[in-house]
């Protein structure tokens, strides 16, 4: 909140050109703007084989033989892969840090950017490196690499060899979570979805014993109880281990062993608590093909025939926004409420703190507009990111490009 | 190509196989058995089971059976009654020579191919039946290894053939390098978001194939296309697990696939020249996790290659002069209805094309699919001979080239050609299309 305070949102239009950074450069990538708005960057490519990162028209000295990943940070900067003497590390704001590697990937940065981390491999063994410090161990394998906000890492790690094909060793459990680069005790046959707590100390996951049963692990403690199957495990606001899975045949909603709703459905997955409260969304499927939001084990009225992309909750849990595809086109339901998009795609709503407010951009036709509690305020954008209400919810911070030119607009709503 | 060769044949078994029965006890056996047929099924099965005549038209249907000089024990009815019947019949105390005879069929003389579906009076679907043995193989571990080495690797790695993360980005990073020397300016963008198309794969691409992937973002390019592919799993459109009956892993392979098209925001999701792929994508997968249709448009590459051919965004500079002839895959014909289209493809392309026959939906399967070809090389020699009468269709053509738009085809025919020593070429449709188009880009005023 303190940093949009800062931000310039007084200012009705800043423009910058970037269709003109076609004709300087041999090629342009994707176009990537910070949250405030102010500043735009892209890779581009200024020779064979060398590339550089343009931010609002500019371009540093130093090129690299390829750049990508390219990110905007929290605090308006930006962060990329980058490699040179075919050795990756990671660029922010300029800098390079001091580490290299063989090869990295899958950039994670923390919501108030303090932490950033990313998988790598050096010399054919797997670690990650966080804020500029490999891990001090390292894996022959590694798979769903996690950090937490507060900059805890943690990914799946391969702790026993395995020859080619050998399925009896591979029964035994090859696999184990590493956190900080330091393994738990147990090895299981499959682990996925790792999940941190808010305070980045707890993390669970779900994981598969033997070639049918299926549970959730937290902190190297297995839950007695064996599923069908399980999704993501999530932590409550109070701590606990939220978990969907399949029993009986039905996918139900269980916490720390035990079931916590009473109900089964045909598809339960994506568990979103409240930040407000103890209320708990998740997106269900009611009946085969008939998917819905269920809140406290209640269904919404609404139901959409195609999918439920993501819920989220406003920070005072008071508005609960649905993206769902319905008959083969996207939109929105705040509140069981579906909106009328009738969208090719439909990006990641902005939810006012408050709930009263929901925007989100759309692309219909190959058009992005922006659409405000159900109305389109803004429209026939060539591209379109996220917008950010005011701290007020006065205004609404615009981020588009239209012919060519970059347009950062600041309109009262 | 005398059918003696039958006679002598051996049933072939593995490690895996053979271990895991060695692991089974009489109560872990019929428990498994009864659960999954009387828990895991419905009226569907009931109705097949009660439905069947035991006519034995559907025996013509199968390539096996033809194959193996009309062997009885190869008619798809007698396949059920080798397996599911006396299961049925013996409430699930069945010997181990019995499961290791069912794995044997089920996995090694089925290629789900579905084309005894047609010549059933009733339409009862064997390939199902033939797939619920596979689920109870799979319950009970008994599932060939070289499968179900590529299911473990999908529940590690979200792809089937152990590719590593970084493995994935290095080879399209490399391909787009490649790429560069067709248009200067080529790019394979990874992971970009609000995109029109998600390209996906299978994972053999980046394991050996890696000149596929240039071929296609060469026709990407110059096609004009806004498209992508993901950096993280969920690129790889293939899933074994569907054929081993591991409906738990199949499920999730699919949701993996699925949230990376919405974590990129596209429209639809392209996908390469693979039958099995397309129906985990469009009709298994997908309704595995309650979406009746898939979330997403999927559409095959016949059915891609067509849209950019009729369309303009591709030319043909000069069509492919050797004698052709088509395969239809199983998968995309007889399951989707795009062999007329694959046809269109042919003669905008060739100028020399010859039918095999039969064809379109009715054609016979390559001898690989359904997974057969995944139980690996302890089965190679008997997939050889139990798809004799493929070998006599393609040498009926006379054709040098064999296109056919499938990997597991792809591989079947390739080891059909070379046993039978055919002298013919096996090509996609992708390559084909990659040699006979202009390679420039499309521009719409022009």
């Amino acid at each position: 909140m303190e940093k949009k305070q800062s931000w310039d949102w007084n200012t009705d239009l800043k423009e910058i050109p970037v269709g003109e950074w076609k004709a300087r450069f041999n090629w342009v990538e994707e176009l990537n703007i910070s949250p405030d708005g102010e500043n735009i960057a892209s890779v581009v490519n200024v020779d064979e084989a060398a590339f550089k990162i343009c931010v609002n028209g500019h371009v540093g000295d130093t090129e690299y033989e390829k750049i990508w990943s390219l990110k905007s940070l929290p605090d308006n900067g930006f962060a990329a892969f980058v490699c040179a003497d075919e050795e990756w590390t990671l660029i922010v704001n300029g800098q390079e840090w001091s580490s290299w590697f063989d090869f990295i990937w899958d950039l994670h940065i923390t919501p108030d950017g303090k932490h950033m981390g990313f998988a790598f491999q050096k010399e054919g063994e797997y670690g990650m490196a966080i804020d500029g410090l490999p891990w001090n161990r390292v894996y022959s394998n590694m798979a769903g690499m996690t950090l937490s906000n507060t900059g805890t890492s943690a990914a799946v790690v391969q702790v026993v060899p395995m020859k080619a094909a050998d399925v009896d060793g591979f029964k035994q459990g090859l696999f184990s979570v590493a956190v900080n680069g330091n393994t738990f005790h147990n090895t299981f046959l499959n682990i996925w979805d790792i999940s941190f707590d808010r305070a980045g100390q707890n993390l669970a996951a779900g994981i598969r014993l033997d070639r049918e049963a299926y549970t959730i692990v937290k902190n190297d403690v297995i839950w007695d109880r064996k599923f069908q199957g399980v999704w993501k495990p999530i932590f409550s606001n109070s701590g606990n281990v939220l978990a969907p899975v399949r029993d009986a045949g039905k996918w139900k909603l269980f916490m720390d062993n035990e079931p916590f709703w009473k109900k089964g459905y045909d598809q339960l997955w994506k568990i979103t608590p409240s930040p407000a409260n103890n209320d708990v969304a998740t997106i269900v499927a009611n009946h085969f093909g008939k998917w819905s939001v269920a809140v406290n084990d209640k269904v919404w009225k609404m139901t959409c025939d195609t999918m439920i992309s993501d819920i989220l909750y406003s920070d005072n849990g008071s508005c609960l926004v649905a993206v769902l595809k319905d008959k083969g086109l996207w939109n929105l339901a705040v509140n069981q409420t579906p909106w009328n998009l009738s969208a090719d795609k439909v990006f990641t709503p902005c939810i006012s703190p408050d709930g009263y407010l929901v925007a989100v951009v759309v692309e219909k036709k190959g058009k992005f507009h922006l659409v405000v509690n159900n109305k389109i305020i803004a429209g026939n954008y060539d591209l379109m990111t996220t917008p950010v209400f005011s701290p007020d919810q006065s205004k609404i911070l615009i981020k588009g490009v239209e012919k060519g030119v970059y347009k950062r607009r600041v309109i009262s709503i | 190509m005398s059918g003696n060769e039958t006679i002598s044949i051996e049933k072939s078994t593995d490690d895996a196989v053979e271990n895991g029965l060695s692991r089974l006890t009489p109560q872990r056996v019929s428990h498994v058995i009864n659960q999954v047929l009387h828990q895991e099924t419905g009226a569907r099965f009931k109705a097949y089971v009660d439905t069947c005549m035991r006519c034995g038209l559907c025996s013509d249907a199968c390539s096996y059976f033809l194959s193996n000089d009309r062997d009885p024990s190869f008619s798809p009815a007698a396949k059920v009654k080798q397996t599911i019947w006396e299961m049925l019949a013996k409430k699930g105390k069945v010997s181990k020579d019995f499961l290791r005879r069912a794995v044997h069929i089920a996995h090694l003389e089925c290629n789900v191919c579905r084309r005894c579906s047609m010549y059933c009076p009733f339409g009862i679907d064997i390939a199902y039946m033939m797939l619920l043995v596979r689920r109870i193989c799979h319950k009970l571990e008994i599932t060939p290894q070289y499968i179900q080495d590529t299911v473990n690797s999908h529940s590690v790695t979200m792809n089937q053939m152990w590719v590593k993360e970084d493995e994935w980005i290095d080879t399209l990073q490399w391909q787009e390098e490649d790429g560069r020397e067709e248009f200067e300016d080529l790019r394979i963008p990874l992971d970009k978001q609000g995109v029109d198309i998600m390209y996906s794969v299978i994972a053999p691409e980046p394991k050996f194939q890696a000149g596929l992937i240039y071929q296609a973002a060469v026709i990407m390019h110059a096609a004009g296309m806004n498209w992508t592919m993901p950096a993280s799993p969920g690129w790889d459109n293939s899933n074994m697990a569907m054929f081993t009956g591991d409906n738990e892993i199949s499920g999730r392979i699919a949701r993996t696939f699925f949230e990376s098209a919405a974590r990129l925001n596209v429209k639809r999701i392209v996908m390469g020249e693979c039958g099995h792929a397309f129906r985990s994508t469009y009709d298994v997968g997908n309704r595995a996790l309650s979406w009746a249709m898939p979330p997403f448009e999927v559409v095959h590459a016949i059915e891609f290659y067509h849209e950019l051919l009729t369309a303009g965004r591709i030319s043909i500079k000069k069509k492919f002069t050797k004698r052709v002839t088509l395969h239809d895959p199983c998968n995309v014909s007889r399951g989707r209805g795009l062999h007329n289209m694959a046809r269109k493809i042919v003669n905008m392309t060739c100028s020399n094309f010859t039918e095999m026959t039969p064809n379109k939906e009715h054609n016979l399967c390559c001898g690989a699919g359904g997974g057969v070809v995944n139980c690996g090389p302890p089965y190679k020699k008997e997939r050889m001979v139990n798809n004799r009468v493929k070998a006599e269709q393609l040498a009926a053509t006379g054709a040098e080239v064999l296109i056919a738009p499938c990997h597991n085809c792809h591989s079947g025919l390739e080891d059909i050609i070379h046993h039978y020593k055919l002298n013919m070429e096996v090509k996609f449709l992708g390559d084909i299309l990659f040699e006979t188009m202009e390679k420039k880009i499309y521009r719409p005023e022009e």
